[in-house]
């Protein structure tokens, strides 16, 4: 059957034998579905909300925080069809080669699989994000001999890279996977999709090495039972760790905690705001830099400033996405600093301009920063959870070490000079916002004893349950995680093929 | 033609005496301004260092930057070290030089070098 269904109007009690249940109807679950679309596979897509916001299914999402100031776990998220897209900013970027790769600088860190197993995904990602075509750094070029120069960088530690934006819809808003999708959905013969209901269980058979079924409730107070023959848990980095932890009756720790991992390691990517100010010194900086440009192709691109590889290596630092920002003005110790070091490098200021930066950092895997059940309960009797959020005074200081070397490539280039603008953790603190990118509660690892799930997203130690979505990246790189998870989770639908034919 | 009263027909003596008159005081005038004013450029008093502070340009702006340079400052062994770096090579050679090198100095956030910075900081203490 090939249909949306208001779960709320079946029969209590309901059975449903499909061979896979997707857990969550974000882009992760949408993405899934819609690529083994078409197939001999029968699917039910089973979501918690309906196509619209509804603050009675989004107040499940409420719970608590300790630590550094977090976004609130009910308002970095959305429980409706299409799930945080329904708010997402649009940005895209592959993860770096070296995102993968275990760095002995950082501690936790190295993916079972690199980039390379993501390459072949990643055009139909594209597409599934409606960032037009593959731009990004290969067509750097391009872009400013259309658009105009970019600002030289001497050599050194970062170089120009290129973010895509999903297309923008209408002209306004990147694409909410759940309205963008309905119809593709609808017309899959072996997908239907099942909403207004929510997964309150995965129960195991005793030998704990299957899922044997799901529990879903409606709010309305209506029981269900889905027996799938596979599951992939898609709900979000933050609610795969509340199923997997409150699914307790069989693995008395949580499904997949046997090694009491899962919701340890949560990351997001902080981006405190004005980090820095840049002063160019010939003028006015390419429209690209602090707005998105459509190119003739179709493209909507914006200039960012990446770490390189050898930089990270030699310097022993992390990724990070330095972003200009709107204009900013300078004071006379500013104006005093431009004059006299334009002066010294025999460059022409006259004409200068100020721009704050943004940038979105990489942080450290850090176990205790974690995700853990609470005595508190939602309306459907599931514990809420509570996020205990770090960052580290090493963060910071990497990410400050990095701008200090974008301010010496400016100067060598003799194209601008910077300023840095916090020294202080409690300076950062004030300017923190974050990215509600939510990575690394149920990492991926070859290792049972370090991961959660394996190069597949198979939970270790279970044969039919997978998670997906960017909760197993093991660590998180700095960029953004939407195209990067789909092109993940793109891979697992090649697997699923295989091993549920 | 007509001549006025003292005037010769070829701008004879009385005609040079006054613009020699004229030239002179605005002479005196403009060094005076000079001399006494910031009018046209600020004027120093002699420093031991002024070997090095001639390298500024613009000394008032440098003083401006360097007076934002914190922690102990010991003129006489920075401008030693300052002249070492500096040598026979230009200010824009020795600045380069530091950038190069990643010789690097923050001055209230701004990533600036070395050179620039110590030269800056002793036209603001001098
Ligand atoms: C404000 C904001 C801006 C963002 N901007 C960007 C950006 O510019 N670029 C980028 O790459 N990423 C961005 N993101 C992140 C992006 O939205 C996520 O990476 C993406 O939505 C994750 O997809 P997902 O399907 O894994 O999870 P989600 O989008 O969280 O979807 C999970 C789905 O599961 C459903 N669900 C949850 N629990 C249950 C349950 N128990 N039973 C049934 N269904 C359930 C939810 O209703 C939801 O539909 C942004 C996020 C936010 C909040």
């Amino acid at each position: 059957m090939s249909a949306f269904l208001d779960a709320r109007t079946l029969p209590d009690r309901t059975v449903l034998t499909p061979d896979l249940a997707i857990i969550g109807g974000g882009p992760t679950g949408i993405s899934l579905a819609l690529a083994l679309a078409h197939t001999k596979l029968n699917i039910v897509l089973l979501e918690s909300g309906g196509m619209n916001f509804d603050p009675r299914v989004q107040s499940l999402y409420a719970g608590s925080e300790s630590g550094v100031p977090y976004t609130a776990l009910e308002a970095g998220r959305l429980r409706f069809m299409g799930g945080s897209s329904n708010h997402w900013g649009g940005y895209c970027r592959p993860l770096d080669e070296i995102d993968f790769e275990a760095r002995d600088w950082v501690p936790h860190s190295g993916w079972p699989i690199g980039r390379k197993h993501l390459a072949p995904y990643y055009p139909r990602a594209q597409q599934l994000v409606e960032a037009g075509p593959w731009v990004y750094d290969d067509s750097g070029a391009a872009v400013t001999a259309a658009k105009g120069a970019a600002l030289e960088l001497g050599k050194g530690g970062l170089y120009t890279s290129w973010f895509q934006f999903s297309k923008t819809r209408d002209s306004v808003l990147p694409t909410y996977f759940g309205h963008r999708y309905e119809a593709d959905l609808k017309a899959a013969r072996n997908v239907t999709s099942y909403l207004h209901v929510n997964v309150t269980g995965i129960r195991l058979a005793a030998d704990a090495r299957r899922v044997d079924r799901l529990d879903l409730a409606t709010l309305e107070g209506k029981h269900f039972t889905v027996k799938p023959r596979f599951v992939v848990l898609a709900a979000g980095g933050m609610e795969n760790v509340r199923l997997l932890l409150a699914s307790n009756d069989v693995m008395t720790a949580g499904v997949g905690n046997q090694n009491d991992l899962v919701g340890r390691f949560f990351a997001d990517n902080p981006i405190p705001r004005d980090v820095a100010t840049l002063v160019s010194f010939a003028g006015p900086l390419a429209q690209y830099y602090g707005a998105n440009t459509t190119m003739d192709n179709g493209a909507i691109m914006r200039a960012v400033f990446s770490t390189t590889r050898h930089y990270c290596e030699s310097q022993r630092n992390v990724g990070s996405l330095t972003t200009v920002e709107p204009a900013a003005e300078l004071d006379e110790a500013g104006k005093a600093a431009v004059i006299t070091t334009a002066l010294a490098l025999g460059v022409d200021a006259s004409n200068a301009r100020a721009y704050s930066l943004g940038c979105g950092m990489e942080l450290l895997p850090d176990p205790d920063r974690r995700l853990t059940l609470t005595g508190d309960k939602d309306a459907l009797g599931m514990p809420r959870l509570k996020l205990h959020m770090t960052i580290a005074d090493e963060d910071f200081a990497l990410y400050r070490r990095t701008l200090a070397e974008l301010g010496r490539q400016l100067l060598a280039s003799r194209a601008g000079m910077l300023r840095i603008s916090y020294s202080h953790r409690d300076e950062w603190m004030k300017a923190m916002d974050w990215g509600h990118h939510h990575l690394g509660t149920t990492r991926m690892s070859a290792d049972p004893k370090s991961g959660v799930v394996d190069a597949d997203g198979l939970v270790h130690g279970l044969g039919n349950l997978y998670v997906a979505g960017s909760s197993t990246f093991p660590t998180c790189g700095a960029s953004n995680p939407t195209l990067n998870l789909i092109a993940l989770t793109l891979r697992l639908a090649d697997h699923l093929k295989t091993v549920a034919a | 033609m007509t001549f006025l009263k003292g005037q010769n027909p070829q701008g004879g003596p009385a005609r040079r005496t006054m613009i020699a008159a004229l030239v002179a005081a605005a002479t005196a005038a403009a060094l005076g301004v000079y001399r006494f004013t910031n009018l046209m450029v600020k004027h120093y008093a002699p420093t031991p260092y002024d070997d090095l502070l001639a390298h500024l340009t613009d000394r008032e702006q440098a003083a401006r930057l360097g007076a934002k340079v914190t922690g102990a400052f010991d003129a006489r062994r920075e401008a030693a070290t300052l002249r070492a770096a500096l040598g026979s090579r230009t200010f824009t050679a020795a600045a380069t030089a530091d950038i190069a090198a990643g010789r690097m100095t923050e001055v209230d956030g701004w990533v600036l070098p070395q050179t620039v910075v110590l030269l800056s900081a002793l036209a603001s203490r001098v």
